[in-house]
């Protein structure tokens, strides 16, 4: 076993410094505040400015590498991530999966057109997959296309898109066979300018507005924009999909567990600071080891995709591991501020303005997308550990 | 990145497993669980020619591993014996091993050491008075006398005390903490087998009275054992979280298969979400526990920075997963669950009497929480 990582060699020293220097000379000043998960700006200004952004990091040979195009070697691609996290500002706009699907099923001409756009950030992409009757059961969504000549006429309704304000294409579901379930599903590429495309963006929880209502109404779409073949759209979901879900939570939470043991010393309990309780103690250590397997987790991920013997329960073991653990934490955070637990963003007295209220409401997000976490469940006994399938509707 | 056992610790697992089927399965335990010993020295002896005893060891003492992390190659085997609910002192046998390697001079690893890595002489470890891994809690005293010291007092869950040819001993000196040999039978010595909840394996209560112990039989300079009490006390973690892991796995398979089988209402109770939800955790439980155990051998075995916050990791975790998982798993087994003819108890027993030896899970997250404090600096 070695789970080391070798030290970026000082050769590359220069290639940091370079990427540094742009980093600090075209990092955007954005409204948006940083919060957690992946969070949209509600300003277009700062949406112009991202896309300047992203289009500047890709001329310059500078894009995030998990999508584009440019042949970095491993160091390079480590030293860039590190230093792109670093910016603390988005370098992927939109949701990136269509370029998965793309990858694995287009057409030349589909990847020659749009995979390079994705990368410069000059296309922003949403997902239009959820529909208000088709959450868990994504299958029975009820969308339709019907061919009419050179297109297909689709009509229906979305929810649920991520980006849909700000996007110039969708990456569409929509059913287009008169079949049940998963068979006769289509996957498109839609233009969000077509005529009968509405986008009204929805306001969760957070008070933030992330996702989007998406009404498709008579809106027409080339032959040529399908992906992989008509009635193959389940296939080519279900392998976008899989990576979202594999793609978080590698890492492990030690910033929320450092930002617990921060207020643990800032607050008084009984007169004493709480981090001399035996029980914040303990929950605390709990919380710390549960994030430290999450690393673990993640070098058994790393190892086992390299060996090409990943499973159908690894993505959802992952994914319950990390939004569940983060979900407790951002709890525990609240209740071990006290009654300024229950205070909020925008008051003086709110432990760093509010940050932890604003990740526990966030941290449903991480429990309920990319397949709620019951979904995940069953995809663990009846894929992974061979239950049978309970009866469907 | 590889987060594996390798191709010669899969080998290792592999040929453990079919000795182990042969030679000591889990019915194997059926006819002892109720008698004072469950030891068999013909199975311990034969187990320890394939490496259980040597790991630790070095070549010129008879001992051996087979690769360059021994510590992983440890708990590869220790997964394999907890599969079964092996009884015998497998743990105490490498902590101590360990400990005579790293501490022992010329003479006292001849002696002492290489009979044990051969499997002819059997340790056991006086840990602590009351079961933890705590120095705190040693309630051995040593005076000097003639030369040596004497000791009084007691140690208490000494795994097969009842049967070892000789103690390693943890205790206190004036100087501080000290460990000491103590060849078996020994006059002043006494051993009390210990009525525990586990029937699979038989811990003691080992008493000292005036128990004469020469110069030549202490490890290094009487109160010099600080830094090795905290050594044990992480190898015992190690072997312990990788036993679990081990019991873990197979009452797991159990489990689901029982699920599987079980028909009522016309459908394998495995179909139902209640069932099938509960699998899930429980697996998720599984490979957390897994992975908290293979880190922290691993973190051990190469002196990875942050090995503590690694092995009090695994102590927080591993063991209060497996108690949850056999407790989960005897309900999933419903009535049938309940009976002593089903081995669902052995795992259940055996995971709640582990929870809480060598150091319980809220002892480590109290020292995790100690180095976490350590490594977060002020606002």
């Amino acid at each position: 076993m070695d789970v080391r990582v070798p030290e970026v060699p000082a050769s590359y020293d220069d290639y940091r410094r370079r990427v540094r220097e742009f980093v600090e000379a075209h990092k955007p000043e954005l409204r948006m505040k940083e919060k957690a998960g992946l969070r949209v700006p509600d300003d277009p200004e700062d949406v112009a400015k991202l896309r300047a952004w992203v289009r500047a990091l890709n001329d310059a040979g500078f894009a995030s590498p998990a999508h584009s195009e440019t042949k970095l070697d491993p160091y390079q691609a480590r030293v860039l991530n590190e230093e792109l996290g670093r910016a603390g500002v988005s370098v992927v706009l939109g949701n990136p999966l269509v370029g998965g699907a793309i990858k694995l099923f287009g057409t030349d001409q589909q990847k020659a057109f749009y995979l390079p756009r994705i990368a410069s950030g000059e296309h922003i992409w949403t997902q239009l997959f959820s529909e208000p009757a088709a959450g868990s059961d994504l299958a029975s969504l009820q969308t339709r296309g019907r061919l009419d000549g050179d297109g297909y006429v689709v009509d229906g309704q979305k929810v649920w898109s991520t980006w849909a304000q700000f996007s110039d294409y969708g990456y569409l579901l929509a059913r287009t066979e008169n079949k049940p379930g998963p068979a006769g599903i289509t996957a498109f590429i839609l233009d969000m300018k077509s005529p009968g495309v509405t986008t009204r963006p929805l306001r969760e929880i957070t008070g933030t507005t992330d996702f989007n209502e998406v009404f498709l109404d008579k809106v027409r779409i080339p032959v040529e924009n399908v992906i992989g073949q008509p009635g193959q759209g389940w296939a080519v979901t279900t392998a976008s999909l899989a990576q979202e879900r594999g793609g978080v939570g590698s890492r492990g939470a030690e910033d929320s567990i450092a930002g617990l043991i921060r207020i643990a010393r800032a607050t008084k309990r009984a007169g004493r600071p709480a981090i001399e309780d035996g029980a914040v103690r303990q929950a605390i250590a709990r919380f710390a080891a549960r994030s430290r397997i999450q690393r673990a987790l993640g070098y058994r991920v790393a190892t086992k995709a390299a060996a090409k013997e990943l499973g159908p329960a690894d993505a959802p073991l992952t994914k319950i591991w990390f939004s569940e653990l983060n979900l407790e934490i951002n709890e525990y955070a609240l209740s071990l501020q006290g009654p300024n637990g229950a205070l909020a963003e925008g008051d003086p007295l709110a432990w760093q303005d509010g940050r932890f209220q604003d990740a526990f409401l966030y941290a449903r997000a991480w429990t309920i997308a990319g397949g709620s976490n019951e979904i995940m469940r069953n995809l663990i006994a009846e894929r992974g550990l061979g239950l049978p399938r309970e009866a469907r509707g | 990145m590889n987060f594996a056992y390798d191709e010669d610790q899969r080998l290792l697992r592999e040929t453990t497993r079919r000795f182990l089927e042969e030679r000591h399965p889990l019915a194997a335990l059926r006819p002892n669980l109720e008698t004072d010993t469950t030891l068999d020295r013909a199975v311990w002896r034969d187990g320890a020619q394939l490496g259980w005893t040597a790991m630790l060891a070095p070549a010129e003492n008879d001992g051996g591993s087979v690769s360059e992390q021994p510590i992983v190659d440890l708990i590869a085997l220790a997964e394999e014996l907890g599969r079964v609910l092996y009884p015998g002192p497998f743990l105490a046998a490498n902590v101590v091993a360990d400990t005579l390697a790293r501490c022992g001079d010329e003479a006292q690893r001849k002696d002492w050491l290489a009979p044990l890595a051969r499997g002819e002489r059997i340790a056991a470890w006086c840990a602590s008075g009351d079961g933890s891994a705590d120095a705190s809690a040693i309630a051995v005293t040593a005076t000097p006398a003639g030369g040596g010291l004497r000791l009084d007092g007691h140690a208490r869950w000494v795994h097969d005390a009842h049967a070892a040819d000789f103690l390693l001993v943890a205790c206190r000196a004036p100087q501080g903490e000290t460990l000491a040999l103590v060849p078996m039978p020994a006059s002043g010595v006494g051993v009390r087998v210990l009525k525990g909840l586990d029937l699979t394996r038989r811990f003691c209560e080992v008493t000292f009275s005036g128990v004469q112990v020469p110069s030549d039989a202490l490890l290094g300079a009487p109160g010099s054992a600080a830094p090795a009490l905290a050594r044990m006390a992480n190898v015992a973690s190690v072997i312990q979280a990788g036993e679990a892991v081990g019991a873990m796995e197979r009452l797991f398979e159990l489990t689901v298969q029982h699920a599987k089988d079980r028909v009522q209402f016309g459908r394998a109770i495995g179909s139902f979400q209640a069932i099938k939800h509960r699998l899930a955790d429980l697996w998720i439980e599984l490979e957390g526990a897994r992975a908290a155990a293979h880190y922290a051998a691993l973190a051990l075995a190469d002196e990875l920075r942050d090995r503590e916050q690694a092995v009090a990791t695994a102590g927080c975790y591993v063991r209060e997963a497996a108690s949850q998982l056999a407790g989960e798993s005897l309900q999933i087994h419903g009535g049938v669950g309940f009976t002593w003819e089903y081995d669902v108890h052995l795992f259940l027993r055996r995971a709640k009497a582990d929870q809480v030896l060598y150091g319980d899970p809220s002892w480590h997250a109290e020292r995790l929480c100690r180095l976490l404090e350590a490594e977060v600096k002020e606002v």
